[in-house]
């Protein structure tokens, strides 16, 4: 399937897999990449030589186009940009923060820049000052969200930009991808259903948790804060809300999170970790190869966009 | 100037009744978080006829500075 960003990019299917902190490491970018889509390492907030050494070891398993996910909130960004340019990485996405600084940097070394939007202003804003495309992401998402839903967002940025737009936000089919381009968009990303790919490193806990959720199993802890953040209902959420009820401060509710991502995805811990996922995890019910995934997805696609009677 | 900008945030940011003075943080007194400056920035570029650079978004933390930086860039 061409779009504007299979073009762009030069991949087989406009598929993302989002770049997830922890979960998105070279294993999974490498099969989403070799499987045709556009794998992406999470640089979230490891530091420079690690994203380096992810990003090798990932080339030594495809040869094919893999992006990074660069944190800007990290105060090594600046740096994790360098070893992305020496590494001659070709995509960035940006979260957490406007890339506008970097872009001058990015551009002179050939590197196309996504950011990832919550609103039409931030992605106006970005269109203006280089990017090459954004992400349009719904707060149907798993982890860090922004307030818009997939439905309203995508439609709106569409119209406002000319760049291409990747949507992402509760799309873990074919029918998501296809409505998903009714809405305007040019490729989806998605992280939920990667989660539990065989080739993710993902704890067996988190991915049962992931593969029995329900519909209404999501809980978003952290409005308080400012930085809410999507996960499935479990004891931490339970804890966490009922701190933020009681009027708790960032101090006490990051000493609960601190190192609960990790601890979800590498220790299984599925009781006291963070399992970060998006509301779509209910229609999440198989572990499947990366390119499994994506040529089922990308079939039903074509199947729904192609079909003349409804 | 300060009452013009003020009147935009109010309208832009849904601010009917806060108090907005120069020393206005945007953050801790309105609680407006950063897409909400994007629209905030679109708004001003508008009226004032101006560009506003995204990477200058982050000096802008309050209704002085946001004050400031407009007559810095010849706003009238």
């Amino acid at each position: 399937m061409k779009t504007r960003i299979t073009e762009l990019l030069g991949i087989e299917y406009p598929v993302f897999q989002g770049g997830m902190a922890w979960v998105a490491e070279h294993h999974l970018a490498a099969a989403v990449s070799e499987a045709g889509g556009l794998g992406i390492i999470g640089a979230a907030s490891a530091p420079a030589q690690v994203v380096r050494e992810e990003i090798r070891k990932a080339r030594k398993l495809t040869d094919k186009p893999i992006g990074v996910n660069i944190m800007l909130m990290n105060p090594n960004a600046p740096e994790v940009a360098k070893v992305v340019i020496e590494e001659g990485v070709k995509v960035v996405t940006t979260g957490a923060g406007n890339p506008a600084k970097l872009m001058q940097e990015f551009k002179e070394a050939g590197v196309k820049v996504i950011p990832v939007v919550a609103g039409v202003a931030m992605a106006k804003m970005m269109e203006r000052c280089g990017a090459d495309a954004v992400i349009a992401e719904g707060t149907e998402s798993g982890g860090h969200i922004g307030a818009a839903t997939t439905m309203c967002l995508v439609p709106q940025v569409a119209d406002a930009v000319q760049i291409p737009v990747i949507a992402a936000g509760g799309i873990g089919d074919g029918r998501g991808f296809a409505a998903a381009f009714m809405l305007g968009a040019d490729a989806v990303q998605m992280g939920t259903r990667f989660v539990v790919a065989k080739e993710s490193i993902v704890h067996p806990n988190y991915k049962e948790k992931i593969l029995k959720a329900k519909d209404v199993d999501s809980e978003v802890t952290g409005r308080s804060t400012g930085h809410p953040v999507r996960q499935i209902r479990n004891q931490m959420t339970r804890e966490y809300l009922r701190l933020e009820k009681e009027g708790a401060g960032l101090e006490e509710l990051e000493q609960l999170t601190l190192g609960s991502l990790r601890s979800a995805v590498i220790d299984g811990d599925v009781v006291k970790g963070t399992l970060m996922a998006g509301q779509i995890a209910g229609l999440v019910k198989k572990e499947q190869s990366c390119k499994e995934i994506i040529h089922e997805i990308m079939e039903e696609a074509e199947f729904l966009l192609n079909r003349k009677e409804w | 100037m300060l009452e013009k900008v003020t009147e935009i945030l109010r309208e832009q940011l849904n601010l009917e009744n806060a108090d907005i003075q120069m020393e206005t943080s945007f953050k801790e007194d309105l609680e407006v978080d950063s897409l909400d400056l994007f629209e905030l920035v679109m708004a001003l570029e508008e009226e004032y006829d101006i560009e506003i650079p995204s990477e200058d978004l982050e000096q802008l933390t309050t209704v002085g500075a946001v004050v400031e930086y407009l007559k810095n860039k010849g706003a009238e």
